[in-house]
């Protein structure tokens, strides 16, 4: 089919392939600006300003702190009138605690967050990245410059960490004493907080320490399980409170604490799912208390307790989550941290009694704050005195903006002599506000040049992908079908709710595709059952499909197959057998593979014995006894990998496995995770390893001119999909089962090669989506990501984090490749058919004139396997579909890069995009799918 | 449905264009029916968005007298063609045929109204499990899918079945795309064609009330209706679908 194009064509998809990865590079480069930080750490003698104050440092009001987190601990429930945290509240009643609600920016999710209340920084995009790459040492704080580090450079500075270990990865070697905890199962609502908890009372003991910090996992946990509103959770916050109690009494009582600060915070706050990530309120609204009994004697009684909220969850004064860094600066005294952006809360000012002092502490802030607004906008006059003047009326850019604030703050302190402290105060917090607003958003920084090189680049690879397909005459329907699903993709990709809802589209076209399918089948012959058609069939399981987990944001909680009472609860047991039916019949795949490879091994051996005689007979006698062996060296294989399944989801998804009766939990239990996922990778190995060997082997003795039946490509295929069960969670392996009968309704379809590859990627998404996906950085699963991993392994973990939540679209590529080349007969059964309905003289002749059509058809598909030119044509499409989403979520980013949503929705999206051209097109698709067309060859 | 569209190659003998009756009347009420359905819809609108199971139940009737009126005014029976009636309602049938009166209400109200009855009772719950196939509520808006999918079906089958009657043949030639276009038949694919595009901005943020099920599954359909009517009947006319 590839005759008639004479223009080379591999190296136009080389270049295509190629061109993916740069486009990729260079937008994200252009995309998320790499914010370059001030090294080292800050000292007060920089803190030289254009006045007459004086120079005496303000003295500190406390030289320790004790830092609380509580994960996911929105503002209400600390606050609010349904809060658990009864003791925190009758604090604030008295005056001792001076609450907040802390603003925290998107992304909410914990390593950008203690990265900003850390360095009180607001953390570059590239954060969620590296939250995921965490050992990742360009992303550890060691060398910034933190509250922790000036904490720690003091006299006699000693930290001591308990709870998440993210601070550990965070802070290597920060902390003389730690004990970190790994939120590695989200059901594990206990321990990871009785970890942290059992450290307490010693630590209240010790007086060698300047900051302890905790971290609680608990309360996020509850959230991710049941929500806001679980029965877990007013439990879970009393418990927090009694800490709080344990912890503030400490205070008050032990001579060694008597000058401790205690903040409780949140890191960030949760929705009404449970979930964040995001930018709703409830998510980027926790809360922040200081408490000591000193502040009781400054303020005084005067706040009520609980409240309502004035906005959606914002309770008291809103302060941002940076803010914490320079008021913790001022409070116990050292110097503000380099890249803090926060402002110091105007509420401690009265600690102070003098007026120099609280000038002094903010100019301080200032300072630092300036250096900053310095080194991004240098044009602009920074100086201590007041030079050549800006005109502050009318259109100012921000920059000028800055420059005129910082020219007032000038006047001011310049004018101090006339003692008028209240308008210094004022400039000072006019500057800090507006830098800190200007500072925050990265608006200003994208590399605009970069964004369009990198969009034209990925257009270069479509255009590529493009010229290397096979022209072929008349436009088909099915290429206006490809080129008008890949427009319309690209369209929607810049509507932000289509972004979120992503999956309607893939669910609406590929409805749309099986109805072509349907009637483009139909034409050609009308089967007397049309309800059981192959295309009916399909679409019927599609909506069985699509139905299987609700993802998305609008109707994230709506009903779906995964939360119906029929999967859930005392039901489980169907789960389970779904489940159990799904290992079983990849188990009986793999036999069916060794015991051919033993009966390809068998027929080694009778030809080496020199028989001579058609070894037929011998081949045929032993089928039966090879299958049995070849099931027997199976079973323990995929045995192993439901007991794994089992023994995980009861660990981590306790609520799936309450059908399950309680002696087989118990034993599951107790048996080593890490070991099993081990034993289940190395079994995969070495059952790979042997039918590689057998089937080079047979395919070495096979005569030259008999082509090989591929099925080697089906064998890689039915390891990889028992890889991908162990990579799946339970609830959704019973999805593996539709994906196979689809596969099969498929194969009977008889697809030209671009209908196929159309099939392919519209299934591909709609798995992606159906496996409860969707382009929400809170939807990434890390579950599975650690399965067999004892040590943090950032490749191991990393490919296991994505194939647990590509696990679909992985399926389907290689489902796609396999059927494309009609490998081994993918369709299984389908030369035969049951005798019983052999009653009607018409029906038979009318089905033997369909296997024969049937056959004939495979004939003309097997013809394809063994090409390249075919796998060209193939890979060539898939390049296009992939590149044109590419160009599609690029545009839309750079055209819509000051949209309110874009770092909400369009950077995850790009993101996904990123992961869908890299790891999925390049790594899968081209790299696995070539690998498994060439075996096929054999 | 992306199609490409070319001149017919090997057109079987039965299978010839629907043309509207030679008459004034058929001739301009062609061009009027459209516009009255869509009038009709739109002046239903505001209250198919506020109340659709009530608005969409009444605009279901006047519907039906509309399509009735288009089948008796302007289309000719499927007695036409070669395709035999079917024998559904012989009784009927029997009372109908002798009288061939050419204004006779018996000669086209009647077999309308046939059309009505015999195209909306086995189409609709067969169009509702379609419309459920592409994504509709199972579990909920029962009544909501199967009036959208009674209106789908008035706006397709209800003219179909006048003119081509319900022999099996026709029918399958109806579904695999295979019949030369015509009014009728533009009618049919563009009403689904239309409802299927509907679909699409049922997700968008808009948060408005016309968003929810089935209003825009509707509106596509009437919309795609009038459009394949009257691409259908003119520029299409005669033409066959091509696949590949």
């Amino acid at each position: 089919m590839s005759v008639s194009a004479k223009v080379p064509q591999w190296p136009y998809l080389t270049i295509a392939n190629l061109l993916i990865p740069v486009a990729v590079l260079v937008f994200a480069t252009g995309f998320f600006p790499y914010k370059p930080f001030m090294p080292g750490l800050a000292t007060y003698e920089e803190a030289d300003m254009p006045d007459s104050l004086g120079q005496a440092q303000p003295p500190a009001i406390f030289d320790k702190v004790v830092f609380m987190v509580v994960d996911a601990l929105r503002s209400d429930f600390v606050f609010g009138e349904e809060s658990g945290m009864e003791y925190v509240q009758s604090l604030i009643r008295s005056g001792a605690a001076l609450p907040f609600t802390a603003h925290a920016t998107s992304p909410t999710i914990t390593m950008p967050r203690v990265k900003a209340i850390t360095t009180g920084s607001i953390p570059s995009f590239l954060d969620v990245i590296l939250n995921f790459a965490e050992s990742d040492t360009s992303s550890t704080l060691a060398t910034q410059d933190t509250w922790l580090a000036q904490l720690k450079a003091k006299e006699g500075g000693k930290l001591v960490m308990y709870g998440d270990d993210t601070w550990l990865k965070l802070f290597p070697g920060f902390f003389a004493r730690a004990d970190g905890t790994s939120s590695f199962f989200v059901s594990d609502f206990t321990e990871v907080d009785n970890n942290v908890t059992r450290h307490v009372p010693e630590e209240l003991l010790n007086s060698d320490w300047n900051a302890l910090i905790m971290h609680y996992l608990g309360l996020d946990h509850i959230g991710h399980k049941t929500g806001p509103k679980g029965p877990e959770m007013i439990p879970k916050q009393k418990e927090m409170d009694g800490i709080v109690r344990q912890i503030f009494e400490a205070i008050e009582n032990e001579d060694h604490l008597e000058n401790t600060l205690f903040v409780l915070c949140g890191d960030h706050g949760m929705n009404e799912g449970g979930n964040h990530g995001g930018s709703s309120p409830g998510e980027t609204s926790p809360a922040l208390v200081f408490m000591s009994p000193r502040l009781q004697n400054v303020f005084g009684a005067n706040r009520e307790s609980p409240t309502k909220a004035s906005g959606e969850f914002e309770y008291y004064k809103k302060v941002e989550q940076s803010d914490i860094v320079p008021t913790l600066a001022g409070l116990l005294g050292f110097p503000v941290p380099r890249n803090n952006l926060g402002v110091f809360i105007a509420d401690f000012l009265p600690l102070w009694e003098q007026d120099y002092d609280r000038l002094r502490l903010l100019q301080q802030n200032v300072n630092q704050v300036q250096k900053i607004v310095e080194a991004t906008y240098p044009k602009y006059q920074w100086g201590a005195s007041v030079g050549e003047s800006i005109d502050c009326d009318g259109d100012l850019t921000v920059g000028q903006h800055l420059a005129c604030r910082w020219q007032s703050i000038v006047k001011a302190a310049s004018d101090a002599t006339s003692k008028d402290f209240a308008h210094v105060t004022r400039s000072y917090y006019e500057f800090l506000y507006d830098a800190q607003a200007i500072m925050s958003t990265t608006a200003s920084n994208y590399d605009v040049s970069k964004l369009f090189l990198g969009s034209s680049l990925a257009f270069a690879s479509l255009v590529m992908a493009w010229c290397s397909l096979d022209k072929f005459g008349p436009i088909t329907a099915t290429g206006i079908f490809y080129t008008l699903t890949l427009a319309l993709y690209g369209v929607l990709m810049f509507a932000s709710s289509y972004v979120e809802e992503e999956h309607n589209f893939w669910y609406w076209v590929t409805s749309g595709w099986f109805c072509y399918l349907f009637i483009s089948s139909s034409r050609k012959e009308w089967l007397p059952w049309f309800i059981f058609h192959p295309a009916v069939t399909l679409l019927i399981l599609h909506r069985i499909i699509r139905r299987w987990n609700q993802t998305g944001q609008k109707y994230a909680g709506a009903d779906d197959i995964v939360h119906s009472p029929l999967l859930c609860g005392s039901s489980s047991i169907l789960l389970w057998s779904l489940v159990g039916a799904a290992y079983m019949d990849v188990t009986i795949r793999i036999s069916r593979h060794v015991g051919r490879s033993i009966s390809s091994a068998d027929e080694d051996k009778q030809r080496k014995g020199g028989a001579g005689q058609d070894d037929n007979d011998a081949d045929f006698e032993s089928t039966d006894v090879n299958r049995f062996i070849g099931t027997l060296a199976t079973l323990p294989l995929g045995a192993t990998a439901f007991v794994f399944k089992l023994a995980f989801t009861s660990h981590d998804a306790p609520e799936l496995t309450q059908g399950i009766s309680p002696g087989l939990l118990a034993w599951v239990d107790a048996l080593d995770l890490v070991g099993m996922a081990r034993m289940v990778f190395g079994g995969l190995g070495v059952s790979l390893s042997w039918l590689v060997f057998a089937e080079w082997r047979r395919a070495r003795n096979r005569k030259r001119t008999v082509a090989g039946n591929g099925d080697l490509a089906l064998t890689t295929f039915d390891l990889l999909t028992l890889l991908l069960l162990t990579q799946t969670k339970a609830q959704n392996i019973p999805l593996y089962l539709l994906f196979r009968l689809q596969t099969f309704f498929l194969s009977l379809l008889s697809l030209s090669p671009t209908s196929l590859s159309l099939t392919t990627t519209l299934l591909s998404q709609t798995a992606f989506f159906a496996l409860g996906n969707s382009n929400a950085i809170s939807s990434i699963s890390l579950s599975n990501s650690y399965n067999g991993v004892a040590s943090y392994n950032i490749s191991a973990v990393g490919l296991l984090l994505f194939l647990s939540n590509w696990a679909g679209p992985v399926y389907w590529a290689l489902a796609g490749t396999v059927l494309l080349g009609a490998h081994g007969g993918v369709g299984g059964e389908r030369r035969g058919f049951d005798t019983s309905e052999l009653d009607e003289r018409d029906w038979v002749v009318q089905e033997r004139e369909r296997l024969v059509g049937i056959r004939e058809r495979e004939v003309e598909e097997e013809g394809r396997r063994g090409e390249w030119g075919v796998w060209r044509q193939w890979v060539a499409l898939a390049t296009m579909g992939v590149a044109g989403g590419l160009v599609g979520v690029m545009a839309a980013c750079t055209v819509l890069r000051t949209h309110l949503f874009v770092w909400s929705v369009f950077s995850p999206k790009f993101l996904f995009a990123v992961a869908w051209s890299v790891a999925h097109h390049l790594g899968v698709v081209v790299g696995l799918g070539s690998l498994v067309w060439w075996v096929g060859m054999w | 449905m992306s199609t490409g569209i070319q001149e017919p190659q090997k057109p079987k003998p039965s299978a010839t264009p629907i043309d509207i009756l030679n008459n004034d009347t058929a001739k301009i009420y062609t061009h009027i029916h459209p516009i009255l359905v869509l009038s009709l819809y739109a002046y239903k609108f505001q209250s198919i968005v506020a109340e659709p199971v009530p608005a969409l139940s009444e605009s279901l009737i006047w519907l039906g007298i509309l399509q009735i009126a288009y089948a008796a005014i302007c289309l000719p029976p499927t007695g036409g063609s070669a395709a035999p009636v079917e024998k559904k309602k012989p009784g009927e049938k029997k009372r109908a045929a002798p009288s061939k009166i050419e204004s006779g209400v018996n000669g086209k109200i009647i077999p309308a109204f046939l059309s009505l009855v015999v195209s909306v009772a086995p189409a609709t719950p067969l169009l509702a499990g379609i419309l459920v196939l592409f994504g509709a509520p199972i579990t909920t808006h029962h009544a909501h899918t199967l009036l959208c999918a009674a209106h789908i079906s008035l706006l397709t089958t209800l003219p179909l079945v006048y003119v081509h009657g319900v022999n099996g043949e026709t029918w399958r030639e109806i579904i695999a795309l295979l019949r030369p276009i015509d009014e009728v038949y533009g009618c049919m694919i563009g009403t689904v064609f239309g409802a299927w595009l509907g679909a699409v901005p049922i997700p968008l943020d808009w948060d408005r009330e016309w968003q929810k099920w089935p209003v825009t599954i509707v509106t596509g359909a009437y919309i795609g209706f009038a459009v394949g009517k009257l691409v259908g009947g003119t520029v299409l006319k005669g033409k066959k679908i091509m696949f590949d």
